[in-house]
């Protein structure tokens, strides 16, 4: 968490020139292959910790695909592969010999769609935390409370704990999902269109959660809705066909946008 | 413009008559889906009734002893001594061992076939699969007279007998002299016959599962393994315990490969090593030469079968009914 990186400025996509925030996550150089098509070329960024940063861009543009390579996702399906280097606190997550499983604890992920196990509402959150720690009941119940208050569910779901997560409301279920990823204490969390299945008011929930969150942890966003990046994100990064074509502070980038495409994109001419 | 233009030159048609033609065919299909369901209830009440008219002969002259009598005397004089526990007994062991056998296995290969199976490898496997279910059983029964049965008598049987010699109750159970023509034989050939249900119905559910909600079992951090165990596993429950039940199904009705090489006795000797019979294996060898309260009770024996086909589903419903409680549906 703690080690400051001042890397060399890079050329032109380098965020906050002068600003030397503590990183996170580092992406360099990266080059992502569905196959032999390849998806992402050259990708260079860096999320700070203790922030949010949001990748927009139009459908098919790699934002999801980029979000999947940082806890290596892709890596469950053959025939996708990255190159390049994603450094986390220093250390390069690409490489062969680093475990999966803790990569995953470590980087948290929110999906489109909310994913409640099929299980009870209080499994869904002792399901993750009892993979990693030996809890006595009570510390256990101690826990999935803290989780599910940290999500804004606890006064929802509390006379129903033992009732199916399923049995929830869409909103109510990302929110169950969040709280699932928070319970056992990522460093970073990726969200990938966390909204795009929900109403408004569960929109306005869910954002009003992850500015919570940022607090305690490093957090990426995919979204669509670039009211939403605009709204949540510190940094922004606008990505077309595969090349990270501008990224900078969100409020450069929807005010004073240095490249035209980006200007094209926010204003909705195209995408 | 065009458009418009062609929109105005349209006729006014009579909808009523256009409705009424559409009617016709609802209504007709309406009772054609009907009668095909109420067919299926006929049949089977027909089936239950000529079963229960069959067999009254023997309910009458054996009453609820049958179930319990061991001792099967078709030819005794002046009455025949006539008892079902002996192929109950024999259904149920072989059966169950069946099942002991296939369904780890089954759902084993399920699983590598979903989960980690490489692409090239996973459609050659499924049609081996499908065409391990397509064998028909006459052929499995000659193969496991004249292979499997040699094979595991020879090499199977003694080393179980000699491991559990004198040990208690499993000691029983594995008693020898090793026998080609065995309980525990026949179960071997039924678990490979029921193996591809098992198979082909996990798989198919197994991939029903969405993505994402596996991703997020990863991304959690979880292994493959706690990825079937806490995830799969649970979201296709009912789609792999119908598949259980079909194999278990077939398992218990199963006549023609376990009339071959399960010996056709009605003994019961505790020893899985040893001759036995099942009820439908009883009735197929004994057809042919019953009369009188002979076919009678091999009548009961079938409605017995169907009872206990009928208790099985029974429990499997039960058994989901308590699952799904469990996770709080």
């Amino acid at each position: 968490m703690s080690d400051v990186q001042v890397m060399p400025q890079t050329s032109g996509h380098a965020p906050a020139a002068g600003r030397a925030a503590p990183v996170k996550l580092e992406v360099r150089n990266l080059d992502f292959f569905y196959g032999a098509n390849k998806a992402l070329k050259n990708i260079n960024l860096r999320l700070e910790t203790n922030s949010v940063t949001a990748f927009i861009g139009p459908s098919g543009c790699g934002k999801s695909t980029l979000l999947r390579v940082l806890n290596r996702m892709y890596d469950l399906y053959p025939g996708q592969k990255a190159e390049g280097e994603v450094l986390l606190d220093g250390e390069n997550i690409l490489n062969p010999g680093v475990d999966l499983n803790l990569l995953r604890a470590r980087v948290g992920m929110v999906f489109q769609k909310p994913t409640p196990f099929p299980m009870t509402i209080y499994d869904n959150i002792a399901f993750g935390i009892k993979l990693y720690e030996n809890l006595s009941k009570s510390e256990l119940d101690g826990r999935v409370e803290h989780a599910l208050r940290g999500s804004a569910l606890w006064n929802e779901v509390k006379d129903k704990l033992n009732a199916s997560g399923l049995s929830l409301s869409g909103g109510q279920q990302q929110r169950l999902c969040i709280a699932r990823t928070v319970a056992i204490q990522p460093e970073v969390i990726l969200f990938d269109e966390p909204c795009s299945a929900l109403d408004p008011i569960s929109t306005a929930k869910v954002e009003e959660l992850i500015d919570e969150l940022k607090a305690k942890y490093t957090i990426a966003i995919v979204t669509h809705n670039m009211q939403q990046a605009a709204r949540v994100s510190e940094h922004t990064a606008f990505m077309y066909l595969g090349e990270l074509v501008e990224f900078d502070e969100t409020q450069r980038i929807f005010t004073a946008p240095s490249m035209r495409q980006t200007q094209d994109y926010i204003t909705g001419r195209f995408g | 413009m065009a458009a418009q233009a062609s929109l105005q030159e349209v006729k006014p048609y009579d909808r009523a008559r256009a409705l009424s033609a559409f009617k016709i065919g609802d209504v007709t299909f309406y009772w054609v889906t009907r009668l095909s369901a109420i067919a299926v209830l006929l049949i089977l009440g027909g089936i239950i009734l000529s079963l229960v008219v069959g067999a009254w002969p023997a309910i009458k002259a054996f009453g609820l002893e049958f179930l319990v009598t061991r001792r099967w005397a078709p030819n005794l004089e002046p009455t025949p001594v006539l008892g079902a526990l002996g192929p109950i007994y024999g259904t149920l062991v072989t059966s169950f061992l069946a099942m002991l056998i296939a369904v780890p296995v089954g759902l084993g290969i399920a699983v590598f076939l979903t989960e980690f199976c490489p692409p090239v490898l996973r459609r050659p496997v499924g049609i081996a699969i499908e065409l391990l279910a397509g064998i028909p059983s006459i052929i499995y029964g000659m193969w496991g007279f004249f292979v499997l049965a040699p094979f595991m008598t020879d090499h199977f049987q003694p080393f179980f007998i000699n491991l559990f010699e004198g040990v208690p109750v499993l000691g029983t159970i594995f008693a020898g002299p090793p026998s080609y023509l065995s309980l525990f034989n026949a179960s071997v050939v039924l678990a490979i016959m029921i193996l591809p249900f098992i198979t082909a119905i996990s798989r198919d559910v197994f991939s029903t599962v969405p993505p994402m909600l596996k991703e997020s079992a990863y991304g959690l951090g979880c292994t493959t393994w706690e990825v079937v165990r806490n995830v799969v596993v649970p979201f296709t429950r009912a789609g792999v315990l119908g598949g259980v039940m079909l194999a278990l199904g077939r398992a218990l009705g199963e006549t023609m490969a376990v009339t071959f090489i399960i010996g056709n006795s009605f003994q019961i000797n505790g020893s899985i090593f040893s001759p036995g019979t099942t009820i439908s294996a009883a009735i197929a060898s004994e057809f042919g030469e019953a009369s009188g309260l002979h076919m009678s009770a091999l009548i009961l024996l079938g409605l017995l079968l169907f009872v206990l086909t009928f208790i099985v589903l029974a429990c499997a419903r039960l058994m989901l009914a308590r699952l799904d409680a469990a996770a709080g549906k």
